[in-house]
């Protein structure tokens, strides 16, 4: 998005304007007529629920019973919560790890389904049943696979004269094996991703560049990789959006066990909710949460528009 | 793209939004009359509920029973609650022991101690006295039990007499236990099974343990903490023994893959109830024993009950659930899934010859209950946070990462805040 292309599209529209007023307004109105459904719907279920947790996360309540106010309890409650902290930073080093492990492993697999090859609709299929998979399967699939005296990883690792591993049941080694679990069963969308932007190179480019004397290995790098910068992008936020929020795959195996070294924060706040029925608390964990996350999308949104310059037209 | 055709097609379609917005906010509903009861029941355990509710619905048109499977029994507490939060609870629903006293404290849960206690047709006391504590909350009934089950020993019979050690015996040892598992323990096989999820599922072996030792849970006031004791620490250094210096414990992650490797004769012994002996492959020859002992041989009930919610409730679903726990009602339930008898009564019946013989396993079971569950657990609204602590401390002695009096009395620290915090 250059600076030309935002001022030619503006001066259009202010020429035909004004000849055009009555019908744009029926078109707005059919125009949100044809988004209202949807517009209610996600505000139903997605903004609707943000404000009240934000409401709740200044009351005492059980979620049941009215509540009553609380001031800022809560909130001083999570920064003196160590438990607070610890998942917090759980989910951190989770992040940190999931988010550029599944990119990292996406790309090269996405440019290798990219080729002419025999059987690549094969292949393609093979990388996205993950992502059809339900991870509550994905769980328990993981959990016999990881099983630290009866898995079938352990006996690999013995096989070759490796020491056996905990996985799951090991403290020091769960939450990794959480990143694991999640990275597989991601992989098929982030490939997903990364293919349609591959497709969407044109073909005349990397043509040029050859004929520049370029090999493969420098096209790809200064001609493919820059045209897919903005999938990149998308999948930066929406990987690390989904990272923050993690919670099924390790309600699913380790329960935030074993010693809590898999209680990340939604799975704290779940704890906080459900078990322990502190609506009040749970809400202001969960603010925090929509903070964080609102606060990293921005910076990355930010960051992919100064980045992403190559966008074909 | 909407150029060129007319409004007409434009107006059809908003009117379509508008009427799938109506239909999606209009899912009030009134059950004037219906009793809905909730229940996680399934296979053997739902299709006998479900024969008994049609049986009750065709002698009650105006008490028609409409059962709901809640999706497992693992959450029924947190569903019933978010079924309060939309205003539109069930009449009753089937909930953990441990779960009461989440809802005694809500407007919906019904006192039914006046139409339970005080009638005398029902009779409240020939049932097991497990199941009445745990729907009794500081004196008062809120619902009537659903089931009464209790941990006792479950274990190979073939991989006994493989090893060549004598099968356990009512007045086993811990002494005695420790070294059987021991020598179960070979490669690939483990004498013992302990759920190690840090769930209360973690918890109330651990319980029992402390109970065989002499100790307690609290202090008799319930005000402190009294695990903390030499008794406390004997069960936890049983445990430490066990799992950290013998290695002779399989610590499962969950609750889904003990009975699994039990059947394909992985693991030598479990402390289980009987709504396992259904999935206990029939290859599998299992014997049924008493838990082994210190002080004594207690074992633990885990009593689930049925709640009662709302004045529709109160009127017309005790009527069925008083039905449902009758003597002779309750021994056909029991005969088609295995259920343990609920009340004194069944078990002088003369159908309970025959459930003997269906179920082998189950004497032992009702004789354990009878002889060695004295003690429940408190029924005390902080009772989840002491169940949490405790997992946590019963974890780490398995896992290796804390010595016995350590994590003993850092979950101490921990209780007794808590109590004193309410």
């Amino acid at each position: 998005m250059t600076a030309d292309l935002e001022t030619r599209p503006a001066q259009a529209v202010r020429e035909r304007a004004p000849a055009n007023r009555p019908r744009n307004l029926a078109d707005h109105v059919s125009g949100w007529g044809f988004a209202a459904p949807a517009v209610v719907l996600i505000g139903l279920f997605g903004l609707v629920p943000v404000v009240w947790s934000a409401v709740l996360s200044f009351q005492h309540t059980d979620l049941t019973s009215p509540g009553t106010f609380a001031g800022g309890d809560n909130y001083a409650k999570l920064v003196a919560d160590p438990l607070f902290w610890d998942a917090a930073r759980r989910t951190l080093v989770y992040v940190v790890l999931f988010v550029p492990v599944t990119l990292a492993l996406a790309l090269p697999i996405a440019v290798m389904l990219n080729q002419q090859i025999r059987g690549v609709v094969l292949y393609r299929l093979a990388v996205s049943v993950p992502l059809v998979t339900s991870t509550v399967a994905t769980g328990i699939m993981f959990s016999w696979l990881a099983n630290p005296q009866f898995g079938l990883v352990n006996a690999a690792l013995d096989a070759v004269g490796l020491p056996k591993q905990g996985f799951f049941a090991d403290p020091g080694q769960a939450l990794f094996s959480v990143v694991a679990m999640t990275v597989w069963g991601w992989l098929g969308f982030a490939v997903i991703i990364y293919l349609a932007a591959l497709q969407n190179v044109p073909k005349d480019l990397i043509e040029a560049s050859s004929l520049d004397g370029c090999g493969r290995a420098r096209s790809f790098w200064h001609v493919e990789l820059p045209l897919v910068a903005p999938a990149t992008g998308f999948l930066l936020v929406w990987l690390t959006i989904n990272g923050l929020q993690l919670f099924d795959a390790v309600y699913v195996t380790t329960k935030g066990g074993p010693l809590r070294a898999t209680t990340v924060l939604v799975y704290h706040l779940y704890n906080e909710a459900f078990v322990s029925f502190d609506g009040g608390y749970a809400a202001a964990i969960g603010c925090a949460v929509f903070l964080v996350i609102g606060a990293f999308t921005l910076v990355q949104l930010r960051f992919n528009r100064r980045t992403s310059h190559y966008e074909v037209r | 793209m909407a150029h060129g055709r007319g409004l007409s097609r434009r107006t059809v379609l908003t009117m379509g939004a508008a009427l799938v917005m109506t239909a999606a906010c209009g899912t009030g509903s009134s059950s004037d009359g219906k009793v809905r009861v909730w229940h996680g029941y399934t296979d053997k355990e739902a299709s006998a509920l479900t024969k008994l509710a049609d049986r009750w619905n065709t002698t009650h048109p105006n008490q028609q029973v409409e059962l709901v499977f809640n999706g497992g029994n693992d959450n029924a507490l947190q569903k019933t609650l978010a079924s309060f939060a939309s205003g539109n609870p069930p009449e009753a629903a089937y909930q953990y022991g441990s779960s009461i006293t989440g809802l005694t404290g809500r407007q919906q849960t019904q006192d039914l101690t006046d139409v339970l206690r005080g009638d005398s047709a029902f009779n409240w006391d020939d049932l097991f006295q497990a199941g009445r504590e745990a729907s009794t909350v500081d004196g008062k009934v809120y619902g009537v039990p659903a089931l009464v089950d209790n941990l006792s020993l479950v274990y190979n019979e073939k991989l006994f007499d493989e090893v060549g050690i004598a099968h356990p015996t009512p007045t086993w040892t811990w002494d005695e236990f420790r070294a059987a598992a021991q020598k179960l323990t070979a490669d690939g096989r483990f004498g013992w099974a302990y759920v190690n999820d840090g769930t209360e599922d973690t918890v109330w072996r651990f319980l029992a343990l402390l109970w065989q030792a002499g100790g307690d849970l609290l202090s008799a006031d319930g005000k402190k903490s009294a695990f903390a004791s030499p008794a406390g620490l004997q069960a936890m250094q049983l445990l430490k023994d066990m799992a950290v210096t013998d290695k002779s414990v399989y610590l499962d992650a969950g609750d889904q893959q003990y009975l699994n490797l039990f059947n394909s004769g992985r693991i030598g012994m479990l402390w289980t109830g009987p709504w396992d002996l259904g999935s206990i492959n029939e290859d599998v020859s299992y014997g049924v024993q008493f838990l082994p002992g210190k002080v004594s041989h207690a074992t633990i009930a885990g009593p689930d009950t049925f709640v009662v919610f709302g004045e529709n409730g109160r009127k017309n679903a005790v009527p069925f659930l008083k039905w449902l726990l009758s003597a002779e009602i309750h021994l056909e339930f029991a005969m088609e899934t295995g259920h343990l008898p609920i009340r004194q009564s069944e078990v002088d019946l003369a159908g309970y010859a025959e459930f003997e013989a269906k179920y082998p396993g189950t004497k032992v079971f009702v004789d354990n209950l009878a002889q060695n569950v004295t003690k429940a657990r408190p029924n005390i609204p902080q009772y989840p946070k002491i169940s949490q602590v405790l997992g946590t401390a019963v974890q780490s002695v398995l896992l290796g990462q804390a010595e016995p009096q350590a994590a003993l009395d850092q979950a101490r620290g921990e209780v007794d805040q808590e109590l004193a915090g309410s």
